[in-house]
């Protein structure tokens, strides 16, 4: 499959910080990359830069062979690119409807937007999205009254709205149950192929369900690349996790 | 009540305001008392506009007098070239250039010759000012407190200088003394019922046009960015550009109501590009409510109408001001979406107590009106 | 040269002013984000203070300036624990609210005292002018001028040396984290307000013989202490400084060239293209964003 994503070198510092120091990582289209690692390991911060919150101060990052290295976050979205934050972001004083409303983003002017048809075709497949992710009968509500789990479900709809092609997720299980976490797991093994997904996680019976290669991380760079089986027998990977007992116990 | 029977009840509401202001000269009959409401109604245009940009997009413009007072200066200015000089007796210069010792007419009023300008540039003029200011602040990415603080600081810089250059703009006391408007044949004097419907049909044209506006997706999404902007961003969209937008058509429609608002008053002065009264129009939108048009057009509607039914004399408008500043601050504590909200809030009662008698009574506490504001205010203070 | 001196001289008089009616509007948005639009209120406040003690009591300027730290520090922190504290989560509306408190200090003062100008009485022993390098300078703006570093340096020494500035600056890096340790934020936060309310009597009490006192004069101070935070950035007081510096100077010139409403416009559009290029002010340092 064509090299979709393609980081070299890249270094992010914040006031003299490394939190990324000499990142590589290639993900190929259709892949379903994890992205693990102890706490400090810059794996969030990864995630930032690809899609613009962070800039990189060294090193590139191209997509489709473009050079996106600096651009501005919302024309690093326009290109595909889609982003899960670890902590929840949905727009709260607005329904679930229309959540996912501004999420179906194939449209992006102000003027397109001025005449575009209040109930047009496209909200039979955003109301079949919320049914998928159990709002059908929430999409009158608004969000600030959804409870956590919720939310979480939520923000993960906005993102199969937004049909990026590179879908970046932060720990998308964190506080869920194992129902919900297994039911992520499936979704997400349902968008891969058509989209690719770098994930970020800590849950490791989460990562080995879905997970294809993993990259970890360490100190602001990737300390190995896998299967899960290699990975949990690299030494360096367990001396990364000292003390929790191998990657396993993580 | 469900999404579709609000929206429908709400366009009635509309609708029947509409109607209400539209037939109101046919009730009544005095001249002047029908000026005092044509004011109210421009007030009403005003509050309208700033509802627009920082109820839907959470950009509130201090300095919206800015827009208000070129689009009042505009007009008066094509108004006081038509008018028949009468003590100066100059060649078609206004009178108080005469009075500054200036002999032609400068470049920038001679467009103002022609009335199609005037009304072009008296909306264009301050949307053009609202294009650049907004291009500077929102591609610099400044948001929410500062934006407000350059929008006043804007409004100051102006005031002081149409004060200071009285040369070309009349300085302390304004462009007075004008001719009265005369379009394809029909005359708008300031007591005439012309006049009033010309304000009357504006003020609905921009309430249900902007009502329209805010049902689009480009409202939705302007709606997002007061909600969360960098989130939207992350979509894709250019809220830079929204932001802009928003801005922009506020600044006209507040421009073309200065227009209007020369017509009333039959002339156009500095205060009309003050603070106090930017102060005023976001007095009345926070009371009437923020993120409704129609809101905000009720609340200026309200406290001018209430205001000017009290007295006309500067010592009680010392003290209406004070009273006003701690209405003002009420309303921001305890009732930020205004009086709007508290239909919102009924609304709310009865969604809940029709949800009650569909489940078990044991798992829904009862809750009064009082709780439901209570639990309102409290998540609007936490954010 | 002598020219060159004398704009020198009244460009670091004005930027001593300018610091002076800022440093309270930035330490209260520095430490709590918070947009006082009362700020100019406070400063006519003082001014008003300062006349009222001045004409009832006759006291002599310096210990009515000291009168109206104390007065204004008091109303400012009345205004903070009746309103503001409860608006910390809505920042658009802690200026709506300020804004508000504004109105009703003005109208309060013009209701009362009338809305004619008032004047107050520079000590006979400032009305001089000081010769320095050839060049006349007002005594009194001399004594301005030190009494802000003074003001300074002793805003300098509260944050970085006493127990109280310690406080300050845990709570404005993490006010949850300073309460886990026993913190009282809600007190740290009146407090400073207050002081920040405080410096602003005593800049209006300062200037007030400069300039003549009315109810509305707030309004100008207030923006151009805004333009002075919006350049300066608010992460150090260093900032604050280097900013009324430079628009002090600035407006000082361009007031010789031109005139002062044209000043005025040209450092606020200067101010907006600034803000364009550099969004986060001249002097802030970058912080790492948690």
């Amino acid at each position: 499959m064509p090299v979709l994503l393609e980081m070299r070198d890249v270094h992010v510092s914040f006031s003299g910080f490394h939190a990324v120091a000499g990142l590589d990582l290639t993900v190929e289209q259709g892949e379903l990359r994890c992205l693990i690692g102890p706490n400090g390991a810059g794996k969030t911060t990864a995630l930032d830069v690809i899609c613009g919150k962070a800039k990189a101060v060294a090193g590139e990052i191209l997509y489709r062979d473009r050079n996106i290295t600096r651009w501005e976050e919302y024309l690093i979205a326009r290109l595909g690119i889609g982003r899960k934050f670890q902590v929840p972001s949905v727009f709260k004083d607005l329904t679930v409807r229309e959540n996912l409303r501004v999420a179906h983003c194939k449209k992006l002017g102000i003027f397109r937007n001025l005449v575009s048809r209040h109930d047009g075709g496209s909200m039979d497949g955003l109301e079949k999205l919320a049914e998928i992710v159990g709002l059908k009968d929430e999409l009158n509500r608004q969000a600030r009254r959804l409870s956590h789990g919720q939310t979480q479900w939520l923000e993960t709809a906005l993102l199969v709205a937004q049909d990026a092609d590179l879908i970046l997720m932060d720990e998308p299980t964190a506080g869920m149950t194992s129902a919900e976490t297994h039911k992520t797991a499936e979704l997400f093994t349902r968008l891969k192929g058509r989209h690719t997904l770098i994930v970020v996680e800590h849950d490791m019976g989460f990562v080995r369900e879905i997970g294809d290669i993993i990259s970890v991380m360490h100190q602001g760079r990737i300390l190995a690349e896998g299967k899960i089986a290699e990975i949990e027998q690299n030494p360096e990977v367990k001396r990364a996790y000292l003390g929790s007992g191998g990657i396993s116990g993580a | 009540m469900n999404a579709s029977n609000y929206a429908r009840w709400r366009l009635a509401g509309y609708l029947l305001f509409c109607c209400l202001i539209l037939i109101f000269p046919v009730i009544l009959n005095n001249d002047y008392l029908l000026n005092k409401f044509m004011r109210y109604l421009v007030f009403g245009i005003l509050s309208a506009a700033l509802s627009f940009s920082w109820g839907y997009a959470g950009i509130l413009n201090l300095g919206q007098a800015v827009s208000f007072g070129l689009g009042s200066y505009a007009m008066a200015m094509a108004l006081k070239l038509r008018t028949i000089p009468i003590q100066t007796g100059a060649k078609g210069l206004p009178d108080f250039m005469v009075w500054n010792d200036v002999k032609t007419l400068p470049w920038f009023w001679e467009p103002f010759h022609s009335y199609a300008f005037a009304i072009f540039a008296g909306v264009a003029a301050p949307m053009l000012l609202a294009l650049l200011l907004g291009w500077f602040m929102f591609r610099g990415r400044i948001t929410g407190v500062f934006v407000s603080i350059i929008t006043l600081a804007m409004l100051v810089v102006v005031n002081l200088l149409i004060i200071d250059q009285q040369r070309y703009t009349g300085g302390f006391n304004g462009i007075t003394d004008l001719t009265t408007l005369e379009v394809f044949g029909v005359a708008f004097d300031a007591y005439s019922a012309n006049t009033y419907y010309l304000i009357a049909g504006a003020l609905c044209v921009v309430l249900l046009g902007g009502l329209a506006i805010t049902q689009t997706k480009t409202g939705l999404i302007m709606q997002a960015i007061r909600d969360d902007e960098n989130r939207v961003r992350y979509f894709g969209y250019d809220v830079a550009a929204y932001q802009n937008f928003a801005l922009t058509v506020s600044a006209g429609v507040a421009g073309f109501a200065g227009m209007l608002y020369t017509l009333v008053m039959e002339f156009a002065s500095p205060t009309f590009l003050a603070v106090p009264l930017s102060l005023s129009i976001v007095i009345w939108c926070a009371v009437g409510g923020r993120s409704s048009l129609i809101g905000a057009a009720l609340g200026a509607i309200l406290v001018t109408g209430v205001q000017g039914t009290l007295s006309e004399s500067p010592a009680f408008l010392d003290t209406w001001m004070l009273f006003m500043g701690a209405i003002f601050i009420a309303v921001v504590l305890f009732l930020p979406e205004g009086l709007i909200g508290l239909i919102d809030i009924g609304v709310e009662a009865i969604n809940r107590r029709r949800a009650r008698t569909g489940e078990d009574r044991s798992k829904r506490p009862a809750m009064t009106v009082s709780d439901i504001a209570l639990e309102r205010s409290k998540r609007v203070r936490e954010g | 040269m002598a020219d060159t001196l004398n704009q020198i001289f009244t460009g670091l008089s004005i930027a001593s002013i300018l610091l002076l009616v800022s440093l309270g509007l930035a330490i209260i948005y520095g430490t709590m984000g918070v947009i006082n639009l009362a700020h100019g209120e406070f400063v006519m406040l003082g001014a008003y203070s300062v006349w009222l003690l001045q004409t009832v009591f006759g006291l002599n300027l310096l210990i009515c300036v000291v009168f109206a730290f104390f007065l204004v520090a008091a109303v400012g922190w009345l205004v903070e624990r009746l309103i503001v504290q409860h608006l910390y989560k809505r920042p658009l509306d802690t200026i709506l609210a300020t804004w508000g408190v504004g109105v009703i200090l003005q109208q309060g003062v013009r209701l009362s005292a009338g809305a004619n100008l008032r004047y107050i009485k520079m000590p006979d022993w400032l009305t001089k002018a000081v010769p320095i390098f050839g060049v006349d300078v007002s005594a009194y703006r001399i004594f301005i001028f030190l009494l802000t570093v003074a003001l300074l340096a002793l805003t300098y020494f509260l944050i970085t040396r006493t127990r109280y500035g310690f406080r300050l600056r845990a709570v404005t890096q993490n006010a949850e984290v300073a309460r886990c340790f026993g913190i009282n934020a809600a007190r740290v936060y009146s407090l400073t307000f207050a002081y920040g309310a405080g410096l602003a009597g005593v800049a209006g009490a300062l200037i007030g013989p400069l300039k003549s006192v009315s109810p509305d004069m707030g309004t100008n101070v207030v923006v151009d202490a805004f333009m002075v935070v919006v350049v300066g950035g608010v992460s150090s007081l260093l900032g604050t400084v280097a900013s009324a510096g430079l628009l002090g100077e600035l407006s000082g010139l361009l007031a010789y060239l031109y005139n002062d409403t044209l000043a005025k416009a040209l450092v606020f559009f200067g101010v907006v293209i600034l803000i364009r290029i550099r969004p986060e002010g001249m002097f802030t340092v970058h912080v790492r964003r948690g």
